[in-house]
């Protein structure tokens, strides 16, 4: 539950950050946040900033040029808006980096068990996309028509889309066979279910209620 | 198109926070009833699925190109409940592990483009359906695209004429929907296009692989959509 309790912080602390409107007290939060993270705080600030760089920049100077053409131009605002970015995307990866996001919706059994199939599931698709990417730039010399563009679009989304009910398939299998489905079958609701730390067990329902498994947890 | 962090002032967050809430509720009710060793794998598919569609390039007339959302497809092939959530936790995973969107504008983002973007396609492809599929199904996508910009624009819009200081300086977002409604929705009527291409390629390929059944109401356009005939 250690887990569950840092994200319960980490949400408590975003949602209070968007209240402040200081940016001096931002800027003293961000170095806080630096300091309090530990040994990975350079490389965690690195993918902070890497992440909002394009959006801050473009909004930016998009507020920069329009305010100054109409006089009402700023320098608070950037700090404050650029600050508080900063500091949110830091804190949401500062806590990734600390916590197990698994471990942390452990809380709810479903939502744990969902994220952790897609989280191993993206993993094999982003694999797959950049694949077929290098496949397709090493076909063209020269730039490539819209038309072989949009057929290579549809080729890689077909793609996801055949793997992705294989892997569904194949992961419905492997949790059956692992009696997934089948261990708690004819137990009381999930809430009423726990071990012996005081977890709350995952239980999983049978595809027909009533059905005999083979297979009872001791 | 995501909203990131920062930019949504508390007012409009926490009550969108509070009405995806209740469709997250509504969108999960069904499934939690039914929730068995083909839904939840499933589930756990479509979001990976979702999320390598946000991966895949969409090419815009120009030579440039810009990301597929891929909620039509979703929204078509699997109904509205199954998109939304499925896009719903493609969203919450881009933005704790990639930095991409934001847990704050988690919600705003989930109900413009996963419930706006899944139930205008599915609206729009039962509308039109009867007149020509392979249309009706490019019309669905490009509205989901562009509906989407627009709740997304919106929402980005509001934030100086709700947060602001006393001089009329922005706390959060500073352009007003004189902004962005065309900074978002121009590109965005590209993007469709070259979504409502895309999604008809794959509808095809997913009835040429005989993942359609028969349209039965309620659930996605397709029935239950990845049932193999």
């Amino acid at each position: 539950m250690r887990a569950t309790r840092w994200l319960l912080a980490y949400l408590a602390a975003v949602v209070a950050v968007t209240f402040i409107h200081a940016p001096w007290l931002l800027a003293a939060l961000l170095v806080l946040a630096l300091a309090a993270s530990g040994a990975g705080r350079w490389r965690i600030a690195r993918r902070a900033v890497l992440a909002v760089l394009t959006f801050n920049l473009t909004v930016s100077l998009g507020y920069a040029a329009v305010s100054l053409w109409q006089g009402n131009f700023s320098v608070v605002y950037l700090l404050l808006v650029n600050l508080r970015v900063l500091l949110m995307v830091y804190l949401g990866f500062w806590f990734v980096a600390r916590v197990n996001l698994l471990e942390a919706v452990r809380f709810s059994p479903t939502l744990g068990f969902v994220v952790t199939l897609a989280a191993g599931q993206i993993e094999a698709f982003a694999r797959a996309l950049r694949d077929f990417r290098l496949a397709f730039a090493s076909r063209n010399a020269a730039a490539p028509a819209l038309s072989a563009r949009a057929r290579h679009a549809a080729a890689q989304a077909g793609h996801l889309l055949d793997k992705s009910v294989c892997m569904a398939a194949e992961t419905a299998l492997a949790m059956r066979s692992r009696g997934a489905f089948d261990d708690y079958a004819g137990l009381p609701s999930p809430a009423c279910v726990r071990g012996p730390g005081g977890e709350v067990g995952p239980v999983w329902r049978p595809r027909r209620p009533g059905v005999v498994t083979a297979y009872k947890k001791p | 198109m995501h909203i990131p962090d920062g930019f949504l002032s508390p007012q409009t967050y926490l009550p969108a926070t509070a009405a995806a809430g209740l469709a997250w509720a509504w969108a999960a009710r069904g499934l939690r009833r039914s929730l068995d060793e083909e839904t939840v794998p499933r589930l756990a598919a479509m979001t990976a699925l979702a999320y390598g569609l946000g991966l895949v390039m969409v090419p815009i007339p120009g030579g440039t190109s810009g990301h597929a959302l891929g909620v039509a497809m979703l929204g078509l092939l699997f109904g509205v409940r199954l998109g939304f959530l499925a896009y719903s936790l493609v969203l919450l995973l881009q933005s704790l592990l990639f930095g991409a969107g934001g847990i704050t504008a988690l919600a705003v983002n989930a109900l413009a483009m996963g419930l706006a973007g899944s139930a205008a396609a599915a609206a729009a492809f039962g509308a039109l359906r009867r007149l020509n599929e392979t249309a009706a199904v490019a019309v669905a996508a490009w509205v989901s695209v562009v509906l989407s910009g627009l709740f997304v624009a919106l929402a980005l819009g509001v934030q100086p004429l709700i947060a602001h200081r006393e001089d009329g300086t922005p706390l959060f977002f500073p352009f007003g929907p004189a902004i962005t409604l065309p900074a978002v929705l121009i590109p965005h009527v590209f993007i469709g296009a070259g979504e409502a291409l895309l999604t008809v390629l794959v509808w095809r390929f997913a009835r040429a692989r005989k993942w359609l059944t028969p349209p039965a109401g309620g659930r996605g356009a397709g029935g239950e959509g990845l049932e193999r005939a």
